[in-house]
């Protein structure tokens, strides 16, 4: 096996997604912090490994690989000694994979991201109140998956839990989740927290929310 | 076994999983969902579907949902070999990378965009957001014929369905500021199935798009749909 490194700050949910995968798969690696606000992933280096310049980015005995959810699907497929965290049965992983382009889309992109972007590229200080309406959609959504499940996903475990969480449990520094609607995300999150290795992510929300609340960042009543 | 394929072809992500099932050549049925008359809002559907988009897939007795992992679905279920979804992780791992960037980049902008346009009524659109992501998928491009590499993949079924609805209606691809893209998007539309999967209900978007816009706009469409009509731009 050859070298695996992992670029990213900790602050940023999809690299504690990849944090949590590599952690629950005991892979060693190397981790190489990318200053987001010293423009680092915008390096001639940086750029030729990953056009996109995004973090997280991953790197295997020379290849570059970007993008969280193909990061982790990659390490399951590569690596994992079975195939639970990554069913191999068809169905079972198209559910998986439903809930892994539904954080990419609907969580990460509209709810987070829509957010985040105006405040550390434009230092925009009140978030609008449909940015707020995006986030309860997504709590909403989540809490019907998890209506007959105790994963995201499905009966058990699978790296679609470690993509979700990470960014879920970055969404409450905007607004928090009501334990009194959303039972079930609630004992989810409670469920995941208790993964030995749960500080991959809990570490980098702090960080997160350190940093949204030193800005400033208010939200529209 | 019966597939059954619930959606409208105005909706892109509904396309490129019927541009995946004419390339498997897979039969199946087609169920409309009219999603201005609230269709996918009923609760027969929303026990198929929860999050109440299209497309869904009924394979059998199981629903599956999200056109990226209905595609993916397809080909590790039905097709003859794995060239549509490599098997090989390396390369898997650069079709999924591709199919997120349109699932967040490219999805999200246009709904986005569609909302502003349809919903709040703006017409003054914030398209250089669409030109950012030209621009990257120009250089996911560079030195190659597809999105994902030196094959055809579902990563350019996905790409393409959005992509074409952008350049018919408000972003046209301009072929000298994105070389790469504008030829991607011709050797696309040349494939034997593009035309019913994806041409004709990307087209019916555009002029509903369009059909919004002010009429300073109109001379440009005229334009355009003059090219497609001669075969100068056959998209």
């Amino acid at each position: 096996m050859g070298k695996i490194t992992l670029y990213g700050v900790d602050a940023s949910p999809p690299v504690r997604a990849c944090k949590l995968t590599l952690a629950a798969l005991g892979l060693p690696y190397d981790f190489v912090v990318v200053n987001l606000m010293e423009r680092e992933h915008l390096s001639e280096a940086y750029l030729k490994k990953n056009p996109q310049h995004t973090v997280p980015m991953l790197e295997d005995d020379g290849a570059c690989i970007w993008d969280s959810h193909a990061i982790i699907c990659y390490l399951v497929s590569k690596y994992a000694k079975d195939d639970s965290l990554y069913p191999k049965d068809l169905l079972k992983r198209a559910v998986v994979d439903q809930r892994l382009y539904f954080e990419s889309g609907v969580v990460f992109t509209n709810a987070l991201r829509s957010i985040t972007a105006p405040i550390f590229m434009h230092g925009i200080k009140v978030v609008p109140k449909e940015r707020i309406q995006a986030i309860t959609e997504v709590y909403d959504f989540l809490e019907t998956f998890l209506k007959d499940n105790d994963y995201i996903a499905g009966d058990h475990l699978t790296i679609a839990d470690f993509s979700v969480v990470s960014t879920v449990t970055s969404l409450p520094v905007f607004l928090e989740i009501d334990a009194a609607k959303y039972v079930k995300l609630t004992a989810w999150i409670k469920r995941l927290e208790k993964l030995p290795y749960y500080s991959e992510n809990s570490v980098g929300v702090q960080q997160f929310f350190g940093l949204i609340k030193n800005l400033g960042i208010t939200v529209e009543a | 076994m019966v597939l059954v394929l619930y959606g409208t072809e105005v909706s892109a992500p509904v396309r490129a999983v019927l541009l995946t099932l004419r390339a498997l050549e897979l039969e199946h049925e087609f169920q409309e969902v009219d999603l201005t008359a609230g269709d996918h809002l009923k609760p027969d559907y929303v026990s198929k579907n929860p999050q109440h988009t299209v497309p869904t897939l009924q394979d059998g007795g199981a629903y599956i949902w999200d056109s990226h992992a209905i595609m993916g679905y397809l080909v590790q279920k039905y097709a003859k070999d794995d060239a549509l979804y490599p098997r090989e992780p390396l390369q898997r791992a650069i079709v999924d990378q591709r199919l997120h960037f349109e699932s967040s980049a490219l999805s999200v902008r246009w709904k986005q965009l569609k909302h502003l346009l349809f919903e709040e009524k703006v017409t003054e659109l914030p398209i250089e957001k669409l030109h950012e992501t030209y621009a990257l998928l120009e250089l996911f491009l560079d030195g190659h014929e597809y999105m994902a590499g030196d094959q055809l993949t579902i990563a350019d079924f996905s790409i393409v369905t959005s992509v074409s609805t952008a350049h018919l209606s408000i972003a046209p691809v301009d072929a000298t500021k994105y070389p790469n893209l504008s030829a991607w998007l011709t050797r696309i539309s040349s494939l034997p199935f593009y035309e019913q999967a994806n041409s004709i209900g990307a087209r019916r978007m555009a002029e509903l798009v369009r059909a919004k816009l002010p009429k300073q706009f109109d001379k440009l469409w005229q334009k355009a749909f003059e090219d497609i009509k001669s075969g100068a731009g056959k998209i």
